[in-house]
């Protein structure tokens, strides 16, 4: 006989409120929550939340508030990806990367920041706004001004006999050799080689030192031909490899991990592509610095002498399914106002410190910091991001990704020695002739 | 008579039903159908391809090499975690001091996401600073500080999949475990009066009464090899001494935006994954009786 489980009349009446209720429970997820009065916007960025103060002064000025989720970078890529291909609402600000921006400029993900904040005044205060530009159209708005800068650890240098710091290419390599041959350290360079976007990006400096861009107007390759300065760029990056000035085990260190592990404990004497504001967040700071006060920016080294340095922005844009536009563009503006950056980048104490953000986006910003004196290396730093260039001056390609995936794959292969710098290049220039070609 | 229908057990389970439905049966519903059609938002409009996501995706040089990696993975990976599953099942089937902090311990790796997991053990395999280097060259074993990622493909497997085992082993442990401790003692004790020693035992009552457990064993190992992701990517990046079809899959849906493609891979791995666990369940599985 089999057993049977027998339920008094109420108790199945109460199973099925629950069976139901379960169910208006799922529909209740799938549907979009209505907006609360005040109104309630949610930030989504790579990036912790801001802090308390700044957030509850900005709610108490504008009666809105701000839901900050903090996602990491290659996961918030994701959810903005597929949220707009389902066309559903994902958050009203979000992040807007500079290599996305012919992406997303194409796909329309993004309402066009003109419609909501006077742009062009901003890209006066702005050098790094053009970036963000695309078909017309500003898709985001910077709200830091990271860009790439070379960083030497002087006293390394200064212990290899090297008091003049070098201003061209050709300098800089023979002192690398030089720190090498004297012994100060066993492998004097610092390239990020495993295959990930901050190898693309070092890449892309390099070659702007060669005195070269990557691409031309109609996205075809310009590096192909070996008297090219993004090919003489890869030749140098891989021949350093080769001939020990790059440790080894960098094929497989990703940009800040390089950053952190080598050159903050004195195990390279210098990053020729690193992050601005490092000095003052990383190698000056006590807790996860060996070489405090011995590392100092250095104007980029180029093929006659300094050059541009290349822009690495992050923008924060509204999506096209964003519920509350407006509210979030007010956020924006406020977010990106020189004062607060000013703030988050510690102008004014601790308590509206922003963690992690270390360089306004604003001219008037910076100004802030330097007069006040909070931010190491203000000066020079100010005075690169006026001439710092983009990657792409026409704007990154919206194939931009699947390039990027190239050269960073290629490259590191190149330098794990399973196919040579010209194999490597070829790789890449047929992707980017592929892509350009629209097939 | 009339016999009066029950709606009590449908109402029970419909919640259930509804979940499988909507968060299992319509993806993969959604992802057969999207497999057939051209979807890339950067090269619209969306329309009927047939198989040319699948031709393209099966001519793409990084998912055939994506494809090798992930064999690799599953033979590296299915081999050490079910015969460590074993192991460690039968050393903690007897009672000792100090056992159920040691099931803890042994599950903790199981509970920590792939990305810690590659995150650690950066640590111990980084040429730079990685402590393994620096053991074995304190123990004079090394002269030099030596690249275990990235260089040779099989060793980079070998490394990035260890990570793996180490994760997924104490899954393999439970499920042996509980169907080990099923196996009533009056097999061993018979065993032993007819003179068996433990080897003899372990073959001719423990490993086939476990069968089983080795089955579910093997199929989450080769779900969980088939789709690894964290640990390559933390590990290696993008590289293709270690790139696997689930970090394809990312990149061809989410990088390139060709979402068709994307489907049809996601397609076949789920059509392969379904194929392998039936091909196992049917080999290894066996319904046991004590």
């Amino acid at each position: 006989m089999q057993n049977a489980i027998k339920i008094s009349k109420p108790k199945k009446s109460i199973a099925i409120v629950v069976a139901v209720a379960s169910a208006f429970g799922f529909a209740s997820l799938a549907a979009p929550a209505k907006a609360a009065s005040p109104v309630t916007i949610s930030v989504v960025l790579a990036a912790p939340p801001l802090p308390p103060a700044m957030l509850a002064e900005f709610t108490k000025a504008t009666g809105i508030t701000v839901k900050w989720t903090q996602l990491d970078w290659d996961s918030l890529q994701t959810k903005i990806a597929a949220a707009a291909t389902a066309n559903t609402y994902f958050a009203d600000a979000t992040d807007v990367d500079w290599s996305r921006v012919g992406q997303l400029g194409k796909l329309n993900w993004f309402l066009p920041m003109e419609k909501y904040l006077d742009t062009k005044a901003l890209a006066t205060d702005m050098p790094q706004l053009s970036s963000f530009s695309k078909n017309g159209h500003v898709v985001g708005i910077p709200y830091d001004a990271s860009f790439m800068v070379t960083t030497v650890n002087k006293a390394l240098f200064a212990k290899a006999g090297i008091t003049k710091l070098p201003t061209t290419i050709d300098e800089y390599t023979a002192d690398l050799k030089a720190i090498k041959a004297k012994k100060v350290v066993q492998y004097p360079l610092n390239i990020p080689f495993a295959a990930a976007e901050g190898l693309s990006t070092y890449w892309y400096e390099t070659t702007g030192a060669f005195g070269g861009h990557i691409l031309d107007a109609s996205g075809k390759p310009l590096f192909t031909d070996p008297t090219s300065a993004g090919y003489k760029a890869a030749a140098w990056m891989v021949n350093a490899v080769k001939t020990g000035l790059v440790p080894p085990g960098n094929i497989n260190v990703a940009d800040s991990q390089g950053q952190q592990t080598l050159m903050a404990k004195g195990k390279v004497a210098t990053t020729f592509s690193d992050y601005s504001g490092n000095v003052g967040s990383l190698y000056d700071v006590p807790a996860s610095s060996s070489v405090v006060h011995q590392v100092q920016y250095l104007a980029t080294p180029g093929a006659t002498g300094p050059t541009s340095n290349l822009g690495n922005p992050d923008g924060i844009g509204i999506p096209a399914k964003a519920k509350n536009p407006e509210a979030a563009a007010k956020f924006i503006s406020w977010f990106t106002d020189g004062k607060n950056m000013a703030d988050f980048a510690g102008a004014n104490g601790t308590a509206r410190t922003w963690v992690g953000y270390f360089f306004p986006s604003r001219l008037s910003g910076i100004a802030i910091l330097n007069k006040k004196g909070s931010i190491i290396g203000g000066d020079v730093l100010a005075g690169m991001l006026k001439t710092s260039a983009a990657v792409f001056p026409q704007g990154a390609p919206a194939w931009y990704p699947e390039f990027s995936g190239a050269v960073y794959t290629n490259l590191h292969a190149a330098a794990a020695g399973s196919m040579t710098v010209d194999a490597a290049i070829k790789a890449i220039g047929a992707v980017a002739t592929k892509l350009s070609s629209g097939k | 008579m009339k016999r009066k229908t029950d709606f009590l057990p449908y109402a029970l389970i419909s919640p259930l039903i509804i979940f499988i439905v909507l968060l299992a049966l319509t993806p993969a519903v959604f992802t057969t159908i999207a497999a057939f059609f051209k979807v890339q938002p950067l090269n619209p409009p969306t329309h009927f391809s047939g198989l040319e996501n699948f031709r393209d995706i099966l001519h793409n040089t990084n998912v055939i090499s994506s494809l090798g990696n992930t064999f690799y993975y599953i033979i590296i990976g299915v081999t050490l975690s079910t015969v460590l599953g074993i192991y460690f099942a039968v050393i903690l089937q007897r009672r000792f001091t100090g056992r159920s902090i040691l099931i803890a311990v042994l599950i903790l790796p199981w509970a920590l996401p792939g990305v810690v997991e590659g995150i650690l053990w950066t640590g111990i395999w980084d040429a730079n600073t990685g402590v393994l280097n620096s053991i074995l060259k304190s123990l004079h074993l090394i002269t030099h500080y030596q690249v275990f990622l990235g260089q040779n493909k099989l060793i980079t497997i070998l490394a990035i999949e260890v990570v793996q085992v180490w994760q997924i082993t104490p899954l393999s442990t439970i499920l042996v475990l509980a169907v080990l401790q099923n196996i009533p003692d009056d097999l061993y004790e018979a065993a032993t009066i007819d003179g068996s020693d433990g080897r003899k035992a372990f073959r001719h009552i423990t490993l086939p009464l476990i069968r089983p457990g080795i089955a579910i064993a093997v199929v989450q190992a080769i779900i969980a090899t088939l789709n690894i992701f964290d640990q390559p990517y933390i590990l290696n990046g993008a590289a293709s001494t270690g790139n696997s079809l689930a970090m394809e899959t990312y990149a061809v849906s989410f990088q390139n935006l060709n979402f068709g493609q994307g489907y049809a891979l996601s397609l076949l791995i789920t059509l392969f994954t379904l194929f392998v666990s039936v091909v196992v369940a049917k080999f290894i599985y066996k319904k046991v009786e004590y």
